[in-house]
């Protein structure tokens, strides 16, 4: 068992370390502001403001309908522009954690690429239109979307590396010499030649792709990685084994988010992005598993949904040590924040309070997931900030319905009669 | 004065130490300024500390934490249960002991 738990923290570190990863997991982080007023937004024009809902009693319908502009537009520039705003920033990371002295260069760059990658002709439906035409000199928003976020990674990534790799060769850098010549001139004549070839470069294979394949480079990866890798994360199996690996994790003292998170991460906003913006347009809600899926049903005081194991101790244990954890625990518990119940309780290494801790959110996801497919509650599709507390959680994620909440509420009291067996052998074994 | 940093996955944990180690810190009149940060912001915003702290559930962070901020500032793991318990006296005196 020991053995395990040490591959698995020396395998943490290396993902943990591995610097692509790193900086995919540093640029969702940057990012994050952007999905949550969106996801804000969102939840105010379709559900606050909806001109069909309850405002409609006290303004009139077209008033509201006219309000909701405000959010259309904040999502067009959010959720709708997310893929270029990933590009940049992982670019931006990637160029800061190699220690790159210019990283503003290879931001600009990725921004660049990702539309050199775009495809000439769009097919649009104009507005009042049945039918769809096919225009040119436009970028659709499918393409900047969520459609667009592995692309826009690979974009970044590759022409990151490639750019840097080229400035570090001495011959590129123009020598404009003379110690009267600000750095900052400098700086821009050492990028000049990097950036043409890199942009030449990825043009020309973006151009050698469209002919080889017969389509844009772009269709290419959303279909050969995009849908796979969704595919295969969203899966129910392959979320719960993720959620139970990375819980697991989490039981040794490793936080996931620096090991699952990278990978799962850019699945679950993509799945995330496209229920978001199913919603605002009012289609039908095409995942279930998404980012706030996972922290409404999965992260209810934390990892493990610790908040039940704190109920369970306040009903249950007869230790000091536990209550006064548990305490302690509450306060940030309610955000979902639970290293103090992790680490001073201590559940880590705790064999005992390890399972239910590995097992209660991949359990409550698997129930979450059913009663959201067989139509018993409606499905997430706001990102809420994943501090929000539960039950509240459940009412906004999935943009209103109380269901959900109830749903929590279950699922807490459920996990609580998961928690307190182990807790009383916890105790016992604690005694003696 | 001299700057204490703890880094933790999201800054969320981390910072609910801070305000208890601000608390101690007072209490003894001891000059410090103390931050908690996101080890996603750390590449960015580490300059200006003179120590850093991790919280023990990014503890495998901890090379790769060192390799961002050149060698150039002490990084050391927080015990895990002064972390859980929130024992900011001990953390305190950690950091001060390593600013030395």
């Amino acid at each position: 068992m020991n053995k395990f738990f040490n591959k698995l923290g020396m395998l943490s570190q290396k993902l943990g370390g591995q610097i692509h990863l790193r900086s995919l997991r540093d640029a969702f982080a940057s990012l994050i502001p952007f999905i949550i007023i969106a996801g804000l937004m969102i939840f105010f024009n379709y559900v606050v403001i909806e001109p069909t809902g309850f405002m409609s009693k006290v303004v009139n319908s077209a008033t509201l309908t006219n309000w909701q502009d405000v959010g259309t537009s904040i999502t067009n520039g959010t959720l709708n522009f997310l893929a270029i705003l990933l590009a940049g920033a992982c670019a931006y990371h990637l160029a800061l954690n190699r220690k790159f002295e210019n990283p503003i260069a290879p931001t600009l760059l990725a921004i660049s690429i990702f539309v050199i990658m775009l495809p000439f002709i769009t097919t649009v439906t104009p507005v009042g239109a049945k039918e769809a035409v096919q225009v040119a000199g436009v970028i659709s928003f499918g393409s900047t979307n969520s459609g667009g976020m592995f692309v826009g990674i690979i974009a970044a990534i590759l022409s990151t590396e490639f750019f840097m790799w080229l400035s570090k060769n001495e011959k590129l850098k123009i020598n404009i010499g003379g110690e009267s010549v600000p750095p900052a001139v400098t700086k821009s004549f050492n990028v000049l030649i990097p950036i043409m070839i890199t942009i030449l470069t990825f043009a020309i294979v973006s151009f050698a792709i469209k002919q080889l394949f017969g389509t844009d480079i772009n269709s290419l990866i959303l279909k050969t990685i995009q849908r796979p890798l969704v595919g295969l994360v969203t899966s129910l199996p392959g979320f719960i084994i993720l959620m139970l690996l990375s819980n697991l994790l989490f039981a040794i003292g490793i936080h996931p988010g620096g090991v699952i998170a990278p990978i799962m991460d850019p699945v679950l906003y993509t799945t995330m992005n496209e229920n978001m913006i199913a919603f605002s347009q009012g289609q039908p809600i095409p995942n279930i598993i998404n980012m706030a899926f996972k922290d409404t049903f999965g992260v209810m005081g934390g990892s493990g949904n610790t908040i039940a194991l704190l109920i369970a101790i306040f009903l249950f244990s007869k230790r000091k040590d536990y209550r006064d954890i548990a305490k302690l625990s509450t306060a940030p518990g309610i955000f979902n924040i639970n290293e103090p119940v992790i680490f001073g309780l201590p559940i880590v290494f705790d064999l005992t309070l390890m399972i239910p801790f590995v097992l209660a959110s991949p359990i409550c996801l698997t129930a979450a997931y059913f009663v959201t497919k067989i139509g018993l509650m409606s499905p997430v599709v706001i990102q809420t900030p994943w501090t929000t507390p539960p039950v509240l959680s459940g009412f906004l994620a999935t943009g209103g319905d109380w269901r959900a909440s109830v749903f929590q509420i279950i699922m807490i009291g459920l996990t609580v009669l998961l928690y307190i067996p182990f807790l009383k052998v916890a105790e016992k074994k604690a005694v003696e | 004065m001299k700057k204490i940093l703890l880094v933790c996955n999201a800054g969320m944990s981390t910072s609910i130490l801070v305000q208890k180690m601000k608390k101690v810190a007072e209490q003894k009149s001891i000059e410090v300024t103390i931050e908690a940060m996101p080890s996603t912001d750390l590449s960015q915003f580490w300059q200006s500390s003179d120590v850093i702290l991790i919280g023990p559930q990014i503890g495998f962070m901890k090379d790769s934490i060192k390799e961002t901020v050149e060698n150039k500032i002490p990084v050391e793991v927080i015990n895990m249960v002064d972390y859980g318990r929130m024992n900011a006296d001990k953390v305190l005196a950690l950091a001060i002991d390593l600013i030395k």
